[in-house]
């Protein structure tokens, strides 16, 4: 008869907060919620424009309240730890190899910030055009 | 003679005895070069005979003395007491393991793992021993070389939370391998294990927290092997919605 | 207990098991075989074979050459027939791994690279970086997942052999986990469970390393050849032992005493070959014994260095540069750093000699067959005659496919003609050594299991070390007797089943015990010196009139092992010097003219 008895431990729900890694991860997932968020304003700001121009305006003014001012700083906190930690990430997903050597890592790193860069100076060119 | 000591606590299982783990402690001789496997093997010669673990090779190849120090897997051969003096240490089972014993864990289901992606070369048409070797050049085995490196320790098991919260995930280790072989010039098995990874226990249970590759004593770096093979399975995806067959 | 049915049974999964069962699996898919190990297979020794693995590989080698280097590196103890299977097969093993997908170090057009290893005249040794053994272990591990005729028994340790009528009829296991017994009728049994190099304190082999195998078959009546050849390995690290690779003075790394000289041109190993250059058979590419030898002669005239771990010289690799050591030697980069904290590209290693190999182990005929009907065994825990009185490095992986091949195809076609017999009379026999090994483990010793051991491990150092005296030998003899008598009063606190370790740690000092007490009276009985048996006693040369033959132990209870000896076979290498260096090649032309 067998006295083997395997204890299984179960993953604590607050296994996340145990490493500044998984806490980091978390984050870096949970970032998704204020994203999601921000997009739900734009696309309320989109509905009010296609209502005419006063309401598109009264949207713009709801935006000055401090709390969407607060709410928007947050999100943009979250969007660059975003868009940091999955930068860092990249060049494991990507292996591109040139003349037999593998592209640096810090090579894919900077390409993506490269177009960061461009895409937000011609966001920021089409907005205040 | 004042000798310098260091406390190490070991949580302690023994199934013929206990209904659940335990922490014990033992003082033992600091040596600054000591190792943590010397130190338990310190432990069971002199302080404790009936505590378990497994190792043999003592030189970081071998993986077998993979376990939780101060929370992080590490191979007990490969860290040292000079990194923790003159703190406490706390070594425990390998996390996301059932516990056979002390700090033995039960690895069948790793196994399982490893066998089933078909971890060997799958040759193609033109295989032939009597002309000898393949051809294949020093940037061809680049392409697969790091993920030929997994010592097979369950580190990365340890450090994957996906896999603890289901173990139906293939999990690090066996992904890396089968990246290993799917990316060797010399294999033509692709599309038999192109049905392996594109299941929801396959790649897409990776939610690429990455840990796996922080802890990776052998730096296989195996969430990179599974994030390449994320991109193959969506190649076969796209490919598959225009060419169905 | 539980008993299964299988036609061979296999104990020990590193590189000879596995690729003895590969041979029956693919050949034989009918068979149904027992794959054993007290580890999980990738965790055998195998793995930590770092340099490589020989076979003639380029157009200005031949297999005259490997032969001649292989049959004077073992002082003329080979069996030479063996040998010239050998050289003729090892190619062909390499390729059939390289088949199967080790990744073999490899030139820029994409054929298979060599490197330089210690007495062998051509560059012949195929490499994988510098974790050769690891990759070869892994791919034979898992090239053997495909076949589901090897039914793996993995964390399974033998107890014992079940014997009947003179013949091997089955294993007898210790489910490590489970602490149940398995009896394992089998038709054939390969013994492939490595060496015995944890007989000594100071060593490069796992802690697993420790003689099973051949302590079943000797205590079985079958004779263990040779034992009194062990090698040390000059290239160690003081206090753990930890190998650095041949492969490192293959690619040109040079050893250097305290004074920052190049002792080896003093030992007829010279002269001394430029920094940045190597020599085959020249310098830091001389055999292992000689080697060894010659840093115990520095030691003796004080030129070493003396630290907290022990005397050491220097290997030194710097000059190879950061981008060829990452390239050909990551591994030792890695190890010199985490356990003596130096970086080979910035400082030499600290290395001495520690015991490495036991070229002798189970006697079997060149097919594998040992005196026991039934019963096979390959690699290090056999001694087919390959490495006589020392090995040439690189010839032992090589020996592990060659002849795990050999020994599959042999116990392969030796089931194929059995029957299996009654199983209640194995379970008879079996339920005998169940109550023994209870019997040990409910025993109420007071005898410290370590202070045995390490004591063994001294006393081992001291009298069958590089250079042996009788008196010396004596001494350890003594020792070990006494030991063996301490050992059968040994404390065993657990008593439990589940992964008891302890209980198998006093099985395997056990095992130890006799190991040592086998190569101890192989030793002293030997009275000349050759290979790596070398005396300082009035016996300092070698004597071929005498001794040109193998010894064999045969296990006598608690007595001394009785000591015998086996005729050498010899095909067209009659006994001759053994000379490298300068001296190699003036013979070389003598022999010519």
């Amino acid at each position: 008869m067998s006295k083997r008895k395997p204890y299984i431990r179960k993953l604590e729900t607050n296994w996340w907060l145990k490493t500044g890694f998984y806490t980091r991860y978390m984050l870096r997932e949970g970032s998704c919620i204020f994203i999601t968020l921000y997009s739900l304003i734009l696309t309320w700001g989109i509905f009010n424009l296609s209502q005419g121009e006063s309401s598109f305006n009264m949207w713009l003014d709801t935006l000055q309240n401090p709390f969407f001012i607060i709410l928007h700083l947050i999100v943009l906190i979250f969007a660059l730890y975003h868009s940091i930690t999955w930068f860092a990430l990249a060049p494991k997903a990507i292996a591109l190899w040139v003349k037999g050597t593998r592209i640096e890592d810090s090579v894919i790193i900077a390409t993506h910030y490269a177009a960061f860069a461009i895409v937000t100076v011609l966001c920021l060119l089409i907005i205040t055009l | 003679m004042n000798k310098k000591t260091i406390v190490i606590d070991i949580l302690r299982y023994r199934p013929e005895m206990d209904e659940k783990p335990f922490t014990q402690s033992f003082e033992v001789p600091y040596i600054e070069d000591t190792s943590i496997l010397e130190a338990l093997q310190y432990i069971k010669d002199h302080l404790d005979s009936t505590i378990s673990f497994r190792w043999s090779c003592r030189m970081a190849i071998c993986g077998s003395c993979g376990l939780m120090i101060d929370n992080i897997p590490k191979l007990g051969c490969k860290a040292f007491l000079r990194d923790y003096y003159p703190n406490k240490i706390s070594l425990e089972p390998l996390a996301n393991f059932p516990i056979e014993r002390d700090l033995v864990v039960v690895m069948d289901d790793f196994m399982q793992k490893l066998e089933s992606v078909k971890p060997y070369l799958i040759p193609g048409d033109n295989a032939c021993m009597s002309s000898g070797e393949y051809q294949q050049t020093p940037l061809q085995m680049e392409k697969y070389k790091q993920f030929s490196m997994c010592i097979n320790c369950g580190l990365c098991y340890a450090a994957c939370p996906q896999y603890g919260l289901d173990n139906n995930f293939i999990g690090p280790a066996a992904l890396a391998l089968l990246a290993r072989y799917d990316r060797d010039s010399r294999d033509a098995g692709s599309a038999q294990r192109m049905k392996i990874l594109n299941q929801e226990e396959g790649v897409w249970g990776c939610t690429f927290v990455g840990y796996c590759s922080t802890v990776c004593p052998k730096k296989v770096d195996p969430a990179a092997a599974i994030q390449l093979l994320k991109v193959e399975s969506s190649k076969d995806y796209l490919i598959g919605l225009f060419k169905p067959d | 207990m539980k008993t299964i049915t299988m036609d061979v049974a296999i104990i020990g999964a590193g590189g000879a098991g596995l690729r003895a069962a590969l041979e029956i699996a693919q050949q034989h898919p009918n068979l149904k075989i027992a794959l054993i190990s007290k580890v999980y297979p990738m965790r055998s020794h195998t793995v930590a074979a770092e340099g490589g693995a020989a076979a003639v590989t380029q157009e200005t080698d031949s297999l005259e050459h490997h032969f001649d280097d292989t049959v004077s590196g073992g002082d003329w103890l080979c069996e030479q027939d063996v040998v010239q299977y050998f050289v003729e097969n090892a190619r062909k093993e390499l390729i059939q791994l390289e088949h199967w997908g080790c990744p073999w170090s490899r030139k820029e057009d994409g054929s298979v690279n060599v490197r330089a290893f210690g007495g062998m005249k051509i560059e012949r040794t195929w490499f994988a970086a510098d974790k050769s053994g690891f990759h070869l272990l892994h791919t034979l591990f898992q090239t053997s997942l495909k076949y589901p005729n090897i039914k793996r028994f993995d964390e399974h340790f033998c107890l014992d052999l079940i014997i009947e009528n003179e013949t091997v009829q089955g294993v007898l296991l210790l489910d490590i986990a489970e602490g149940e017994i398995k009896l394992i009728q089998a038709k054939s049994v390969i013994m492939a469970t490595g060496g015995a190099g944890r007989v000594y304190r100071y060593n490069t082999n796992g802690g697993i390393v420790t003689g099973d195998g051949m302590a079943i078959a000797y205590r079985h009546g079958v004779a263990l050849r040779d034992m009194e050849f062990i090698q040390y390995h000059p290239t160690g690290l003081p206090g753990s032992g930890i190998l650095m690779t041949e492969g490192c003075r293959g690619e040109g790394g040079i050893l250097m005493n305290k004074n920052g000289y190049r002792y080896l041109q003093d030992y007829g190993l010279g002269p001394e070959v430029p920094l940045g250059q190597t020599k085959n058979k020249y310098m830091e590419l001389g055999p292992r014994d000689k080697l060894s030898q010659s840093f115990w002669q520095e030691q003796k005239k004080g030129n070493v260095f003396k630290g907290k771990r022990g005397d050491y010289i220097h290997l030194d690799l710097r000059h190879l540069g950061e981008a060829l050591i990452n390239e050909r030697l990551p591994f030792i980069r890695e190890l010199a750093k985490a356990y003596v904290g130096v970086d080979p590209v910035h400082e030499p290693i600290p290395v001495r000699p520690t015991v490495h190999y036991t070229m002798g182990g189970i006697a079997t005929n060149n097919k594998t067959a040992t005196s026991l009907s039934g019963l096979f065994a390959v690699g290090e825990c056999a001694s087919v005659g390959l490495h006589g009185a020392n090995r040439l490095g690189s010839n032992s992986l090589s020996e592990l496919v060659v002849f795990g091949k050999l020994a599959g195809q042999e116990a392969a076609l030796y089931a194929q003609e059995k029957k299996h017999i009654d199983i209640k009379i194995l379970e008879q026999k079996a339920q005998k050594i169940v109550q023994r090994t209870e019997d040990f483990l409910h025993s109420n010793g007071s005898e410290k299991m370590v202070d045995i051991r390490q004591e063994m491990g001294d006393t081992m150092e001291e009298g069958v070390g590089i250079y042996r005296t009788k008196p010396s030998m004596q001494k350890t003899i003594d020792k070990l007797h006494e030991l063996k008598k301490r050992y059968k009063n040994i404390k065993i606190e657990d008593k439990s089943s589940v992964f008891n370790t302890e209980f198998l740690y006093a099985i395997e000092l056990g095992h130890l015990l006799d190991m040592a007490l086998a190569m101890a009276y192989s030793a002293i009985n030997r009275e000349e010196s050759r290979g790596s048996h070398q005396r300082i006693d009035g016996f300092e040369k070698r004597d071929d009139k005498n001794y040109l033959k193998h010894s064999l132990a045969y296990y006598q209870g608690d007595d001394a092992p009785e000591i015998k000896y086996g005729k050498v076979t010899i095909t067209r290498s009659q006994p001759a010097q053994r000379a490298y260096g300068a001296a190699g090649d003036k013979k070389i032309k003598e022999d010519i003219k």
